[in-house]
């Protein structure tokens, strides 16, 4: 959210410069002839001085040394005035040099009638090269012109295109393109959508009110002219019009023209109307209808996965919540608890639903890696902690198996999201349960191996065929053997292997073959713990 | 007879709950939102409340604040979160423990029991604590395991003495750390190497332990052996073996 809030001051900031600039615009005369001659009031006094500063230097020159070819020391001014302000001062350059030439060098001196034929041919020549090479230089400075404005609005582009390719959602696509228009335009330029919930329900971007419903009024009656508007409470005028739906299938664009204008508005709105058909050409090429189309259909789909898992936790998980605890009451209620067939009814129902429960927990974990991905919180934690949570977790799972320990009393501590590797381990258990025959031994162990400290489940189950295996832990896999005798969604084992993986752990199965038995095991890496500190702490 | 307080959105919950600990003699009060909840226990005095933490009218956190600014009757938290920092910031903001949905009624009993018996000895002064075979006199600062004394270092009891001090009741790892090394000296590492000692000195079986009970992500809890024979064992108890290397 800041960055969208830097990026709104960030354009207002903009959008102010800018509004300056136009202000200092609109307060030059009118008058075409003095519009031109204040545009062009320095480059004129530049170019005398430099025709100026010619003959000084001639004079000075020509105390000391006669001089022959006056005139081609007049050239200079010529180029530099032409490359630097066109062709019009390059040309006033030349007539004051002649002029100069003539009336400070050309006998008789100090006045403008030449005597002698061969000057006249001289400054006639002197005049038409002066024409050319001003000529030229003026073309090769507008050229460069045109070239550097170009690689400007590629850099710009360019720039463009890479901010879309690092928006997320059409939220931020959309800044991006007012953005660009913004700049492209000069003026600050506001999307506005038809129905705002497709911006995320923005009512803060500082349009006016009036202007808005303008803009709406124009979307609906699809009015292909645009139409200024001025805001009665700021007196800041705004040009709005339709985008066509083939452009960005977004509604309209307001471009705000700043303080009332009057007679200006026309011209001011012409210009940016021409403008604004570039800009939205460009939009048309770099196809960002589709990708805010794109963006809009992901955020929309997000926040339905997010209704649905919140709404599925929630729904689901609260009459659960009943049944088991109505079902654990019923277990110590006196006429039940006497009643050996009401009694294991109730069991029946109780792991029904704890069963649910856990399905419900799988879907909900997965799509959460899915939407989120995992993110553990790690902390020092005592493997035989890790055990036990799981074991705690699966008890009534396991309490038809024959369950036995086998842990190594030296196992180091492991740095780990000790609820992501105890949910995982409690998976494993829960697989063994489901997959050996009632009765048979589950054995846990834990012990150290090398710098890996490994848990592991040993069943006397259905084992896997080599196929399976390779299978293992992908989303959603479930066995052919075991498709109709045990139910399950194929999640848990890809959940635990999610989970051991974001620990920087990993999970492997072994297995003689089918009816065999399996050993799935996680291994979680041990980092070095020892450290002085530690001795120091536990003394007293 | 012991009076305790539901407050919970849910008329199953509440109906299940009602039955439960009506069949232990409890005498039971509902509430249905927050505001009712408030002032059902303002009017009445109640020895323990079972508060869920989504009420309709306000958050279920902001409730037990309200209830902690005037009392300190036994309040226990009916959680759907399984997020552990929820639990550490209920447990701060003055919960006794908390029970995760979908839980049995036996471990809310559990949970209530020890919140209740822990009031009992603040207002009692009983210096002895019990779990198993383990009893800890909190003023002498003796500990024996089945009638035999047992020598604990000073930091070993410290932890041992933070967690009696609230028997059966879950106390987060800041709240031990605090405890036993004060300031900022000390670290989860630390105390989770300490409670592996004193597991040691006191567990029948340190590889399986059964009285310095590990809550994942939030702390540990003094296991009372009463309250372990019921919790999560309500339907039946499996069979366990062990094998120690």
């Amino acid at each position: 959210m800041s960055t969208l809030q830097e990026r709104r001051t960030l354009l207002d900031l903009t959008a102010g410069l800018l509004n300056n600039d136009g202000a200092q615009e609109r307060a030059r005369p009118d008058t075409l002839w003095l519009n031109l001659l204040a545009a062009n009031a320095i480059p004129l006094v530049a170019t005398f001085a430099l025709v100026w500063l010619a003959t000084i230097s001639l004079v000075f020159v020509s105390y000391f040394v006669p001089l022959n070819l006056v005139s081609l020391a007049y050239m200079l001014p010529v180029v530099v005035a032409a490359t630097q302000w066109g062709l019009g001062l390059g040309v006033v350059a030349a007539v004051a040099g002649a002029a100069a030439a003539d009336f400070f060098f050309y006998p008789p001196l100090y006045s403008l009638v030449i005597r002698d034929p061969q000057n006249v041919v001289d400054l006639i020549l002197f005049l038409l090269v002066a024409l050319v090479a001003s000529n030229l230089a003026a073309r090769l400075k507008s050229e460069v012109v045109v070239s550097n404005r170009r690689e400007a609005e590629i850099k710009e582009l360019h720039a463009f295109s890479q901010g879309l390719a690092t928006c997320l959602n059409s939220r931020d696509l959309i800044f991006a393109v007012q953005d660009y228009l913004s700049n492209a335009l000069r003026h600050r330029a506001v999307l506005i959508a038809k129905v705002q919930e497709d911006l995320g329900g923005d009512e803060t971007d500082g349009v006016p009110a009036q202007v808005r419903r303008e803009a709406v009024k124009l979307i609906d009656t699809n009015a292909l002219r645009a139409s200024a508007v001025t805001d009665p409470r700021s007196r800041k005028t705004w040009l709005v019009r339709v985008i066509l739906p083939d452009i960005l299938g977004y509604g309209a664009i307001a471009v705000e023209l700043g303080d009332a204008l009057g007679e200006g508005t026309e011209t001011a709105a012409q210009h940016i109307e021409t403008l604004l058909d570039e800009a939205t050409l460009t939009l048309k090429h770099l196809k960002v209808k589709e990708a805010i189309e794109q963006a809009t259909i992901n955020y929309r789909t997000e926040i339905l996965r997010d209704a649905l898992v919140g709404g599925v936790s929630h729904e689901l998980r609260s009459p659960l919540t009943s049944i088991l605890g109505s079902c654990s009451v019923l277990n110590q209620m006196p006429a039940i608890a006497n009643d050996g067939q009401a009694k294991s009814l109730v069991e029946a129902v109780a792991d029904q639903a704890g069963q649910l429960d856990n399905e419900i927990r799988d879907l909900l974990n997965a799509t959460r890696i899915t939407a989120k991905g995992v993110h553990p919180q790690l902390t020092w934690t005592d493997p035989t902690d890790i055990v036990s949570g799981a074991l705690k977790q699966k008890e009534r799972r396991l309490a038809s198996h024959w369950v036995t320990l086998d842990v190594a009393r030296d196992v180091p501590l492991v740095h780990v999201d000790s609820i992501l590797v105890e949910q995982a381990l409690g998976q494993l258990l829960e697989n063994a349960a489901k997959y050996s025959p009632i009765g048979s031994e589950i054995k846990i162990s834990s012990r150290c191996d090398g710098d890996h400290v490994v848990l592991s489940v040993q069943d006397q189950g259905s084992g896997l065929t080599p196929d399976e295996k390779q299978h293992l832990g992908k989303r959603s896999f479930r066995s052919d053997r075991h498709a109709l005798g045990v139910c399950g969604s194929g999640l848990g084992l890809w959940i635990a292997s999610t989970f051991i993986a974001a620990n920087g752990g990993s999970l492997c199965a072994e297995s003689a073959g089918p009816n065999l038995g399996t050993t799935m095991s996680l291994r979680l890496p041990v980092v070095l713990a020892d450290t002085p500190e530690l001795a120091d702490a536990l003394n007293d | 007879m012991t009076k305790v307080l539901v407050i919970d959105d849910e008329a199953q919950i509440r109906r299940f709950l009602r039955a439960g600990f009506e069949l232990h003699g409890f005498t039971v009060l509902e509430a249905e939102t927050a505001a009712a909840g408030l002032k059902a226990a303002t009017m009445t005095p109640v020895d323990l409340i079972i508060l869920d933490l989504n009420l309709p009218d306000l958050e279920g956190s902001e409730v037990l604040e309200r209830i902690r600014s005037w009392s300190n009757v036994p309040v226990i938290v009916l959680s759907i979160h399984a997020d552990e920092h929820e639990k550490v910031r209920l447990l701060k903001l003055g919960a006794d423990d908390y029970v995760v949905k979908p839980f049995g009624i036996s471990e809310l009993l559990a949970r209530g029991d020890a919140a209740l018996r822990r009031h009992l000895r603040s207002t009692n002064r009983d210096p002895v604590v019990r779990a198993g075979p383990l009893s800890i006199d909190l003023v002498s600062r003796m500990v024996t395991l089945s009638g035999k004394r047992v020598q604990l270092t000073r930091k070993e009891y410290a932890l041992l003495h933070g967690l009696a001090a609230h028997a059966g009741l879950v106390v987060t790892h800041q709240q031990l750390i605090r405890e036993i090394w004060g300031g900022h000296a000390g670290n989860i590492q630390y105390l989770r190497i300490l409670v592996r000692k004193l597991r040691q000195k006191v567990e029948v079986d340190p590889t399986r332990p059964a009285m310095i009970v590990s809550e994942s992500g939030v702390g540990y809890r003094l296991d009372q052996g009463a309250a372990a024979n019921t919790v999560g064992g309500e339907f039946r108890t499996a069979r366990m073996t062990h094998n120690v290397r």
